[in-house]
């Protein structure tokens, strides 16, 4: 039997699969690269076209005002500062707290680590909106509303049962020989997991704080009801929706603002991300 | 690794620092803080009312450092709702009149503002503070007022042969058939959001069953079961049937249904009075013409009984620090909104106008003389009713405009369902 | 080495942020739901009343809450996610991971509607699906098949769907991404060998690749279970519930019952519901695959 590798013996039947298949996958592509266009175009048009007149060609006036009123009205540049910096740290918080959780949930040995495991399962399970009312008065008490820990804490708390999830796969793929090495050197637990673990989970920081990042960057719930004087991203997005009127280009040039810097992030970065995410995929 | 993410670590706190300080400033240089929430965002049509009052305010009162915030409209009331959770409100806030406020007021967090109001009571006339009152006892200051009025695309109504808005209720239905005839959608209407279905099943409720009557129904002190209620509904319904309403209406926002009526797809769109301001801004002013939808039932209706009322209102927070300080405050707030916000055409003023109002748009004109001769007023179900009514009522509406239930159902319903 | 991997302080240590954040944020809502979940209360007033199981039942015979049909909702979501949106995103990762030209290219464009905001998602859907000028009924007519249009969103038959659709649409990609790393991560020995043997494409999918990346399929239908049973953000902007309740799912419910009914002890119910279907949900997945995995 000739060998069946991909790239020789192209039978006829074999092309034409090849060719559907990348049909198949274009017109996918095309589908998921619609709303970006259309987001574009929303974004330069007026209501009336937006309603109804034009809705996926090109604006027939292009309306760059939309982006002025957006900037001015929604404060877009100092909400994406002070999402950029909530998202941030939140990162960093997850990935610290998730880290060491999971050093003791993957290296440690004690009784009660399966119910631990399942404990943190917990956070998948909560609907974001039932916290809403226990932590604004937690939040309240402790002096902490409208500063930007109310939403840290949130943030990170919710993303944490997601990222020893992530973690734990890939730890637990981390041979346990090398930590036996390190001890026989001499190295203490902290070092081992600072000098040894921490580096050899780079990959998983990418996973992990992609995840984190989409869990808080269009967060709007908590981010209007525990700030008042800073404000994020959505909320800045949110204030440009009138009481009775609603003028959407600028509500969409806010979105593209709000959407395209970090996508062309994602872009440069696709590479490196998906790399870490298969490199993050070993049995869990 | 060890050093960078220390470094990164580091370099968040210091951020975090940078952030977090510089908020919480109470009370600086001796000046008593003020705080207000409301929802004039940016976007806002109120919002230019709010921010010239607010500099008068400031500038006559240089002793008082003032601040405020604005929340979208729909984000608001949650916000508002856990802040007076945990006991956590501004001194001043934006509330809706009846029974948002009412629920603050039973659980005993807004400030009686009773005293001050006997200094603006001339300017202030009691029948707009009527939406304010529990128990005998003034809890907020109303700024404006909006009804519901029945926008009339002259342009189209010309088309079927009339130059006048259809003056009763048979002529109204008669050039309905005539636009049905001619292939035109007599009118529009958003299904998706039940407020606006509101607009058109009060306003017919009321010229059927009488204001006194449907003002009784929505304060619980008379009974859902009333014949000329179902009555309505079936009028509403039929009005569907022969194909009155645009039938794409029941999956359209009231933003979608809105630019239709403005791009000449609806003969009428019923809706609020704070519409006028838009309309005239695009420049359709001479086009389109304001009325009150005809007496259905002249036995226990008749023209001048409005849907609408005062609603926007500010209130104080019970334990605000300064709450007498700030009540006065609210009424000087209150008064200049209501005067900016007239002018620009964003309501009627609750207050009585003591400057010239020739600069208002026409059609808001025309609105201040439909309700100049008003002799009774129907605030709109929805804020009339307590929120857990109020909810209900709606469900009820939204399946009357899907015509899933009949006049029959719908009271028997809302009999069982509302206590 | 034991004796340092045994430490109980160590662990405490170790342990101690993540349960102080967990403890904090997640699980104290959690009790508290579960405490006023037995009150009639408000929200607002200081007083509340004792009312048992009372509001478990209620919301079951409410019609006015409906939570049978929110429930069925839900779950009828959660399986389409598992039988839909799962096989579409193995099916591509499949396609994609065996190593094509543009693979990547792929990857990235699939990806991309995660990253966009479920509220210009909702405006395009809702534009997609408008009666009148949508694309959906535009494309239709002019296909000659006017008479299968529909006021999509707007019709009790067909709302569910139209809703469903762009959940489902928006987070194949995510699915996608963690599948198509589970299946680059096979050793490609394996692949190797058993074409050796002469087994087929399918085969080779079939016995070899899905078999081994069993974990990752078990976090996806996880996390598309769960989620379903929390989504909200799109089924809100797009029908909020309506046309007359026909596309409510117990989370709309609960913040209309929370925030616009004050209704706090019902909605702490709904939530408790909520937290208990997704918690069950996630142990028998895992226990699911447990079982087959040996």
């Amino acid at each position: 039997m000739a060998k069946n590798t991909s790239h020789s013996g192209l039978s006829p039947r074999k092309v034409t699969k090849e060719t559907l298949i990348y049909l198949f996958l274009g017109i996918w592509a095309l589908i998921n690269l619609f709303p970006l266009y259309w987001m574009f175009t929303f974004s330069l048009k007026s209501n009336k076209e937006i309603h109804g007149d034009n809705i996926i060609g090109l604006p027939k006036n292009w309306l760059w005002s939309n982006y002025e009123t957006a900037i001015k009205n929604g404060h877009i540049f100092e909400t994406f500062k002070n999402s950029a910096v909530i998202a941030i740290i939140t990162i960093v918080i997850v990935m610290f707290v998730s880290l060491m959780a999971t050093f003791a949930l993957t290296r440690f040995v004690w009784k009660g680590r399966k119910t631990m495991n399942k404990f943190f399962m917990l956070g998948l399970t909560i609907p974001v909106h039932v916290a809403i009312v226990p932590l604004y008065i937690s939040f309240s008490k402790l002096n902490m509303l409208d500063t930007i820990w109310a939403l840290i804490i949130p943030y990170a708390a919710f993303s944490l049962a997601m990222a020893i999830m992530v973690c734990t796969g890939f730890m637990q793929s981390i041979p346990i020989e090398l930590d036996e090495a390190a001890c026989i050197d001499g190295c203490g637990t902290w070092r081992i997991f600072f000098t040894i673990i921490c580096p050899l989970m780079k990959p998983a920081v990418a996973t992990v704080s992609i995840y984190t990042f989409l869990q808080c960057w269009n967060e709007l719930m908590f981010a209007t009801i525990f700030m008042n004087k800073i404000k994020t991203l959505p909320v800045g997005v949110q204030a440009l929706h009138g009481k009775y009127l609603v003028e959407w280009g600028p509500i969409g040039a806010a979105m593209v603002l709000a959407t395209f810097p970090m996508l062309i992030f994602y872009i440069i970065l696709s590479r490196k991300i998906q790399d870490s995410f298969i490199a993050g995929a070993i049995k869990g | 690794m060890k050093k960078r993410i220390f470094a990164a670590l580091m370099a968040a706190l210091m951020v975090v620092g940078v952030v977090g300080c510089g908020k919480k400033d109470n009370a600086k240089d001796g000046k008593t803080s003020l705080t207000m929430w409301c929802i004039a965002t940016e976007s806002d049509s109120n919002r230019k009312s709010y921010e010239k009052s607010i500099q008068d305010f400031k500038d006559n009162h240089p002793d008082i450092d003032f601040s405020w915030e604005a929340i979208e409209n729909q984000a608001y009331k949650t916000k508002i709702k856990a802040a007076v959770s945990a006991n956590e409100m501004p001194d001043i806030f934006f509330t809706w009149s009846c029974a948002f406020l009412g629920d603050f007021v039973s659980a005993g967090r807004v400030y009686c503002v009773d005293d001050v109001y006997k200094q603006y009571a001339d300017e202030l006339p009691e029948v707009m503070m009527g939406n304010v009152k529990y128990d005998g006892k003034y809890y907020g200051v109303p700024m404006t007022m909006n009804i519901v009025g029945m926008f009339c695309n002259m342009e189209i109504l010309k088309e079927v042969g009339y130059t006048a808005v259809p003056a009763t209720y048979d002529e109204l239905i008669e050039c309905c058939d005539k636009l049905v005839a001619a292939g035109k959608i007599p009118f529009g209407c958003s299904g998706k959001e039940t407020w606006c279905v509101t607009e058109y099943l009060e306003s017919i409720i009321e010229k059927t069953a009488g204001a006194t009557a449907l003002n009784k129904i929505f304060a619980g002190t008379e009974s859902w079961n009333n014949a000329d209620v179902s009555k309505a509904v079936g009028i509403f319904q039929e009005m569907i049937e022969k194909g009155y309403f645009d039938p794409s209406g029941i999956a359209l926002t009231n933003d979608e249904v809105k630019a239709n009526f403005m791009d000449g797809k609806y003969a009428f769109y019923m809706n609020g009075t704070w519409n006028c301001a838009d309309f005239d801004k695009a420049g359709l002013s001479d086009k389109i013409v304001v009325a009150e939808f005809p007496v259905i039932d002249a036995s226990k209706s008749q023209l001048g009984e409005l849907i609408g009322g005062p609603s926007d209102t500010l209130a104080v927070a019970q334990d605000s620090k300064n709450a007498k300080l700030a009540a006065e405050s609210a009424f000087e707030l209150a008064k200049g909104i209501c005067h900016y916000g007239y002018l620009d055409g964003c309501g009627l003023p609750a207050w009585t106008p003591d400057y010239d109002t020739s600069s208002v748009n026409p059609l808001t004109q025309s609105v201040a003389e439909i309700c100049a001769n008003a002799s009774q007023y129907v605030l709109f179900g929805d804020t009339a009713m307590t929120a857990e009514s109020a909810t209900i009522y709606l469900e009820y509406v939204s399946k009357i405009y899907s015509s899933e239930i009949s006049g029959a159902d719908f009271v028997s319903g809302l009999v069982e369902k509302i206590k | 080495m034991k004796k340092l991997y045994s430490n109980k302080l160590t662990i405490c240590l170790f342990l101690l942020p993540a349960i102080l954040l967990f403890v904090g944020v997640l699980v104290a809502p959690i009790v508290m739901s579960l405490y006023y979940s037995f009150f009639d209360w408000d929200g607002i007033s200081s007083t509340k009343t004792f009312v048992g199981f009372n509001n478990y039942k209620e919301m079951f015979t409410d019609d006015t809450i409906n939570m049978g049909l929110a429930l069925k909702n839900t779950c009828i979501l959660a399986l389409l996610s598992v039988v839909i949106q799962l096989p579409l995103s193995l099916f591509l990762a499949l396609l994609l991971a065996k190593g094509r030209k543009g693979e990547r290219g792929f990857l990235s464009v699939y990806f991309m509607p995660v990253l966009i905001s479920t509220v210009v998602i909702g405006q395009l859907w809702m534009k997609i699906y408008n009666p009148d000028y949508g694309i959906l009924n535009v494309a239709l007519r002019s296909l000659g098949l006017e008479k299968w249009t529909r006021i999509w969103l707007g019709d009790k038959k067909t709302a569910l769907w139209a809703a469903f659709v762009p959940t489902l649409w928006q987070y194949v990609g995510y699915h996608m991404l963690l599948l198509y790393a589970g299946v680059k991560s096979v050793p490609p020995e394996y692949r190797e060998a058993a074409m050796i043997d002469g087994a087929r494409e399918g085969q080779i999918n079939r016995y070899i690749i899905i078999p081994y990346i069993k974990p990752i399929l078990k976090i996806s239908v996880i996390f598309a279970v769960t989620g379903s049973f929390k989504s909200f953000d799109l089924i809100y902007v797009l029908t909020n519930g309506g046309p007359a309740g026909a596309t409510q799912v117990p989370s709309t419910r609960m913040i209309e019952l929370l925030f616009t009914r004050n209704r706090y002890g019902m909605g702490s119910a709904i939530a408790t519901v909520l937290i208990v279907m997704c918690f069950v949900a996630a142990l028998l997945i895992g226990f699911f695959f447990r079982e087959k995995e040996d």
